[in-house]
């Protein structure tokens, strides 16, 4: 196996060039994967670039202030969301695991319920059938209000195929978390509700260029949905935690070689040294577990080897000095709790996806499998580490980390 | 009972979920309560059915009941408020749920299946709280965890299979009208326009079945998805528990005790193995009955496949963990050193499935090959298993015994490579030695059931292969330090690079040895003198002892192991009880040995081992002068060789020094810190069969005592010099051959004792002095003196016998003449000590003997200049002189005292002693 980001370098620069004109990105997760040859590598930017840093900075001074006047709320706005009766199931109708799950982790979140509740509600029925954030609104309400031990996504469906979202095929969580956060996005014309979604899910970094003979340096900022983490370090061995994952997307690359990039100072190909730095984290920090790796010729697989994550992450704890771009009082709301996982079972070309999440209001875990719920324990959890036994075990894809709040 | 009346007894949480449910429902708990028998009795499920015309019926039998009720109500306060709900309630339903029946037959049958949850969950959570209450063994909660996962696993495997059940006969309902309509008969095949009508009532009705039946499957699906997943972390649970199970069964082969039962472990696996064939069987009836509703990107085509595919690794993976080795390759007459095998000696070994399900149709056949995989080590032995190496699995019909291979009577040939004969190993030699060797067996099992077939596969600890007895002790340090540190358990190649075992896993695993050899570990001093003896310094937790320096390496000869292992021979062999009672202080550094001592009074003495012999065991006492410091003395160490003639509490009991003072004492008074000596030892000490009188005495009785004696001139030794001296110490053995009757008219042990002083060195020496113990004994006592010191007198070097009587529990030197003794009669033994006289003793003291002139020279001599060729012929004059014509020889006549014989004669279980001159080695 050849070390990572060969070519990855420059066709990631390329790649940030491209997503610019892009409005509306959408990543294949497999293409996310280890070899530079394999991967187109839209590895850092996954989201639409109109997010600058500009839109970052002011939503950043204003959630010092939010979480103070939001948690005077009476508690009922929070449950509201949250198993005010009891957890409901979605029926898969096809194919929908992944989607079931998706949803099921976005209508827990109490946070995102909020916003979502504020949507205004679009006037012609065309158009109402068409909105995905009305849709998804109207799912909300039918498993809150109905008895019912599971509800049928239909409607929803049918507005996702309109925007080209084709059902009855195995998705990837990650795209399809993707696909479905830009359409929430960009039909949700309330711009301050676009800009509380985007606060409440993009992370700020910024990257550095350096030309390793003249010193000169490039940076940028850009934002990302999901922290895209490889489970195999740049020599192809096996990450043991996901700390030390999240230490290894950190971490800075050298580009030599066939890698090196044109530096303007000196007018020639020079070696460059590529690093991120950490510059926002939100309130639900998502996490994709990039299990698939090729192995010798295209084919793909995944990898079912066991990768601990703690239900309770500090990034100062894991991350440099020189890995963050950001002042003490926003590391200091760096700490994180585990909020649910999505889990596949099966190979990389069919599976299943459930989640499980935990209930921000009575903190239990719930494993969402289609229209069954069950509360588990964090024991269940963990089975979702991966085993390297079982091959078609179920295996943590997507993790969601909710920040604490602030004492 | 009845559902309502069952929820209504439920604990309050439980309760708490009832009134949740009840909260927001359209069907308010007055209208459940007052009519539950009936609500109970109705099929919901069915009525709920689209189309159906029994959910109009139900709702407006449910209507007339409550009207029924209303007005069956009295005109009571408490009543008034129902009657007024109840009338609420009427009115309420029918708005809601007029147009709809089935929506309310939907959200009863809702209710009632939520109900039963909550039921269920009560019941499942009493059934794991219930049975840990007879047993008494506190259960750790992983066990409860486990139960309970247990339990809620069958529940919902039931209610899977119960919601399956439901959808195969709707499917049987509908096949059957389906083809009542699809054949209509000939009534109807004249009128075109009615068939026509029944096939669209045929499609329609076909369709919405269908979709219908499609949602229950994936109900059905979706409920085996969640089992699975489920299973999964119950497996890792399990897992946990049985690599738990094998550290505690490594453990245990090297001595710890612990508890290596697998029948908790056999009792889960089952289950959760039986839950796992079942959900099998499940998934595939739901994949039959799903071909036939198929339709086009049906989603359970390609997740059918997937389940099933999940579900047979799950399996396997249990399967092929559940197959593990109970018992460790062993021979039988080694049973505390497993994992050590001699060739051509029987051993055995035993594999068990601890998943307990097998088709009784199905043979299975467990074969065990060894080395199938063998390291590709030069000089690698190789070997054959000689007796059969396959045996049918017996399943035994009890829980208990399980699936088990067992096979017994096994024996291990070495396979001789063509034209290599004797000796040619030299030049085959590999690079490691024959005990570190590792050798493998493996069981593999044919296993079939329920569709599956595996080859179930599980390899033993590694094991060394000896050939010779005599390499026991180190094969054994090999396979301590393999289980010890080894990381992987089936690496042969560990001792081409063993690593450093770290001191506190080292100090465990050798308290283990004290623990299984004599039954009681090492404490922590006796574990801080080790280490201090390894490091040289106090341990740290990061001090790690080479393999070498602990199998191959020593100062004094031999290897730390083989010093251990000597100590543990000569604990098994001979101080087992003494260890186990915590008599003996073992390990003490001489250092420590002082400052333990310094403090306690005179005779106050320790038992440790020897660190300069194998298996050496010694006393140590202390003395304080009238001035000066304390002195610290110490006796050769005794080995294997003669506790076997005389047990160390014996020992201790009579051992005399022989002081300055002339009189003979025993040095050890109080065993450390500060109980009485024969308090202490009392319980130890061998029968000395007072006052049996029945039988006729027809040999004398002997017994063997041990003496050490001073110098002459010694004076207190400095505690260095007495280290010198300690270590050059000799002893000299005596054993009682037993055989050869010594009867009482001639001089037993004495005269055949001539050539026992061979040698004689510095420092304190040790004999043993045969006594004979007969009625007449102080005539024949007084005798042997005669005799002996008559030949003394004649020939020079000192011979000398004392004669002393001990009574029980006191001491007493007895010096004199016959007369002298004669009121000693009464006690009940009496002993002769010989003793190399010329080492200690002082003139005075022989004077008070016997009043026999003695010769200075023989005084004089120094232990140094005195030279065993001196000795020998003195000594055996002195054996010619023993003669019963000598005056001083005791009659056979005098035997016959008559206190002393009813007191002696039914002594017979004495030995008689039989001393051999080859035995003063």
């Amino acid at each position: 196996m050849r070390p990572r980001g060969k070519a990855e370098g420059r066709l990631w620069l390329r790649a940030l060039e491209i997503l610019q004109e892009l409005s509306f990105c959408d990543c294949t997760i497999l293409s996310m994967s280890q070899r530079g040859e394999h991967q187109e590598s839209k590895k850092k930017l996954e989201i639409s670039p109109s997010e600058t840093m500009k839109a970052e900075e002011e939503s950043y001074k204003e959630e010092n202030k939010e979480p103070k006047s939001e948690d005077w709320r009476p508690p009922s706005v929070f449950g509201a969301a949250d198993l005010k009766n009891r957890a409901v199931g979605l029926y898969n109708i096809g194919q929908t695991c992944c989607l079931n799950s998706l949803l099921q982790v976005f209508f827990m979140n109490i946070h995102f319920t909020k916003i979502l509740r504020r949507i205004s509600v679009p006037v012609c029925g065309t158009q109402k059938k068409k909105n995905v954030p009305y849709q998804m609104l109207l799912l909300l309400e039918k498993m809150q209000c109905g008895k019912q031990k599971a509800v049928s996504p239909k409607e929803l469906a049918i507005c996702l195929v309109a925007h080209g979202v084709t059902m009855f095929v195995q998705y990837d969580a990650a795209q399809l978390f993707l696909t479905l956060w830009n359409l929430l996005k960009k039909q949700m014309k309330n711009p301050e509700l676009v800009e509380k979604l985007s606060d409440l899910y993009t992370i700020s970094v910024q990257e550095h260029l350096t030309c390793q003979t003249c010193s000169s340096e490039t940076k940028r900022n850009s934002s990302m949905l999901t922290l895209p983490v490889s489970l195999l370090d740049s020599d192809s061995h096996m990450l043991k935690t996901l700390e030390e994952c999240l230490q290894c997307f950190f971490r800075p690359e050298e580009l030599t070689g066939h890698n090196m990039c044109f530096c303007e100072h000196c007018g020639k190909k020079t070696p460059f040294q590529q690093s991120v730095k950490l510059v926002h984290l939100p309130q639900t920090l998502t996490i994709h577990l990039k299990r698939f790796c090729f192995g010798r010729s295209a084919y793909i697989h995944k990898i079912s080897s066991c990768l601990p994550f703690p239900q309770d992450l500090d990034f100062n704890a894991v991350l440099t000095e020189q890995q963050c771009q950001a002042y003490d009082n926003e590391k200091a709301a760096w700490q994180y709790e585990l909020f649910a996982v999505v889990a596949h079972s099966g190979s990389t070309s069919y599976g299943h996806y459930c989640a499980y999440i935990r209930s921000l209001t009575e903190c239990k875990w719930y494993c969402f499998n289609d229209s069954l719920v069950e509360q588990v324990s964090w024991d269940d959890v963990k089975s979702t580490y991966g085993h390297s036994d079982l091959s078609w075990g179920q295996t943590a894809y997507l993790l969601f980390y909710m920040r604490k709040h602030r004492q | 009972m009845a559902q309502w009346q069952e929820m209504q007894q439920l604990p309050p949480t439980h309760l708490e979920r009832v009134h949740q449910l009840y909260t927001n429902a359209a069907l308010p708990m007055t209208v459940r309560q007052s009519l539950a028998d009936w609500i109970e009795d109705q099929d919901w499920q069915q009525a709920a059915e689209p189309f159906s015309s029994h959910a109009r019926m139900l709702f407006h039998s449910l209507l007339t009941l409550l009207g029924e009720q209303q007005g069956s109500l009295g005109p009571g306060d408490e009543d008034f408020m129902l009657k007024h709900n109840l009338r609420k309630a009427r009115i309420d339903l029918q708005a809601a749920f007029e147009e709809h029946p089935e929506n309310f037959a939907n959200l009863v049958a809702n209710l009632l299946q939520e109900e039963r949850c909550i039921l269920r969950r009560a019941q499942a959570k009493g059934q794991v709280e219930t049975p840990p209450a007879p047993s008494t063994a506190p259960q750790n909660s992983q066990e409860q965890e486990i139960q309970q996962r247990l339990a809620e696993f069958r529940t919902a495997l039931q209610e899977a299979e119960r919601a399956f059940r439901h959808m195969e006969d709707l499917q049987d309902t509908f096949d059957f009208s389906y083809k009542m309509y699809y054949m209509p008969g000939q009534d109807h095949s004249h009128d075109p326009q009615y068939a026509q009508h029944v096939q669209a009532l045929q499609a329609k009705l076909q369709s919405l079945d269908r979709q219908r039946r499609i949602l229950s499957l994936q109900e059905v699906v979706a409920q085996i998805q969640q089992l699975l997943g489920r299973s999964e972390t119950l497996r890792d649970f399990l897992q946990q528990e049985l690599s738990a199970w094998r550290e505690r069964q490594q453990r245990s082969c090297l001595g710890a005790p612990t508890d290596t039962c697998l029948l908790q472990l056999q009792g889960w696996f089952t289950a959760l193995g039986e839950g796992l064939f079942q959900l099998l069987q499940l998934l595939r009836a739901v994949g039959e009955l799903r071909q036939k509703v198929t339709y086009e990107q049906d989603p359970l085509q390609s997740e059918l496949p997937l389940l099933e595919k999940r579900l047979l690794e799950q399996l396997t993976c249990l399967l092929q963990s559940a197959f593990v080795v109970e018992q460790q390759p062993c021979m039988p007459n080694t049973p505390k050193r497993p994992l050590v095998l001699r060739t051509a000696n029987k051993f055995c070994t035993r594999a068990r499935l601890l998943v307990r399900l097998h088709d009784r149709n199905h043979r299975m056949e467990a074969n065990i090959h060894i080395d199938r995989d063998p390291p590709k080590t030069r000089g690698f032995r190789k070997f054959n298993i000689l007796t059969s190496s396959s045996k049918t699995v017996l399943v035994g019909d009890s829980p208990r015994e399980g699936l088990v291979c067992d096979f017994q009577y096994l024996t291990l040939k070495e396979q001789k490579g063509g034209g290599s004969g004797k000796g040619s190993r030299g030049t085959n030699e590999g690079p490691l030695a024959v005990t570190e060797e590792l050798h493998l067996i493996t069981f593999t099992l044919a296993y079939a059931y329920c569709g599956l077939e595996l080859k179930l596969e599980t390899s033993t600890l590694p094991f060394v292969i000896i050939s010779n007895n005599n390499q026991l002790s180190s094969a054994w340090a090999s396979v301590l330090w393999f289980n010890m540190l080894s990381p992987n358990p089936k690496d042969q190649q560990f001792f081409s690079t063993p690593p450093p075992a770290p001191w506190p896993r080292l100090a465990e695993v050798l308290s283990w040895q004290f623990q299984s050899t004599a039954e009681r570990g090492l404490s922590r001093e006796h574990l801080h003198m080790l280490a201090e003896k390894l490091f040289g310094s106090k341990p740290s937790p990061e001090s790690a002892l080479p393999w070498t320096k602990f199998s191959k390496d020593g100062a004094a000869g031999f290897s730390f192991w083989a010093w251990l292992d000597g100590i543990l021979a000569l604990l098994h062999d001979h101080l087992k009880q003494l260890w186990k009672d915590g008599l003996i202080l073992g390990f003490v550094s001489r250092k420590q040995e002082r400052k333990l001592l310094k403090v306690k009074r005179s005779g106050t003495f320790l038992i440790r081992f020897s660190e300069s012999m194998l298996g050496g065991v010694t006393c140590t006492w202390v003395e304080h002068p009238e001035s000066g410091p304390p002195a610290f003395r110490a006796v050769v160490p005794y080995t294997a060789a003669e506790l076997a003639s005389l047990a160390l509490p014996d020992i201790i009991r009579d051992y005399q020094l022989l002081a300055e003072e002339n009189i003979p004492e025993n040095p050890l008074l109080f065993l450390y810190p500060d109980i009485a000596r024969d308090e202490a030892f009392g319980p130890y000490y061998s029968q000395r069969h007072e006052g049996i009188l029945t039988k006729k005495k027809e040999y004398l009785n002997q017994r063997l005592i041990r003496v050490s004696s001073r110098q002459p001139h010694e004076t207190w030794q400095t505690e260095e010099e007495l280290v010198v001296a300690t270590e050059d110490l000799e002893t000299l053995q005596l054993k009682s051959g037993g055989q050869q009757p010594v009867s009482p008219g001639t001089v037993p042990g004495g005269g055949r004792t001539p050539r026992t002083p061979q040698a004689v060195s510095p420092g304190l020496q040790q004999v043993v002095a045969a006594v004979p113990v007969l009625p007449s004994l102080q005539q024949l006592g007084s005798g042997d003196l005669g005799v002996l010191q008559t030949g003394m007198g004649d020939l020079g070097p000192p011979v000398v016998l004392q004669l002393l009587q001990v009574g029980p529990g006191a001491q007493g030197v007895l010096p004199m003449g016959s007369s002298a003794i004669g009121p000693l009669l009464g006690s009940d033994a009496a002993e002769l000590l010989l003793d190399n006289g010329a080492v200690g003793l002082q003139p005075s003291g022989l004077g008070e003997l016997e009043g026999l002139p003695l010769q200075e020279p023989a005084l004089e001599v120094g232990a140094g200049q005195l030279e065993a060729v001196e000795l020998l012929p003195t000594l055996d004059d002195s054996a010619v002189l023993l003669d019963s014509s000598d005056p001083f020889l005791p009659q056979p006549e005098d035997a016959a005292l008559p206190a002393t014989a009813s007191l002696f004669t039914a002594d017979g279980d004495f030995p008689a002693l039989h001393i051999d001159a080859s035995d003063f080695q």
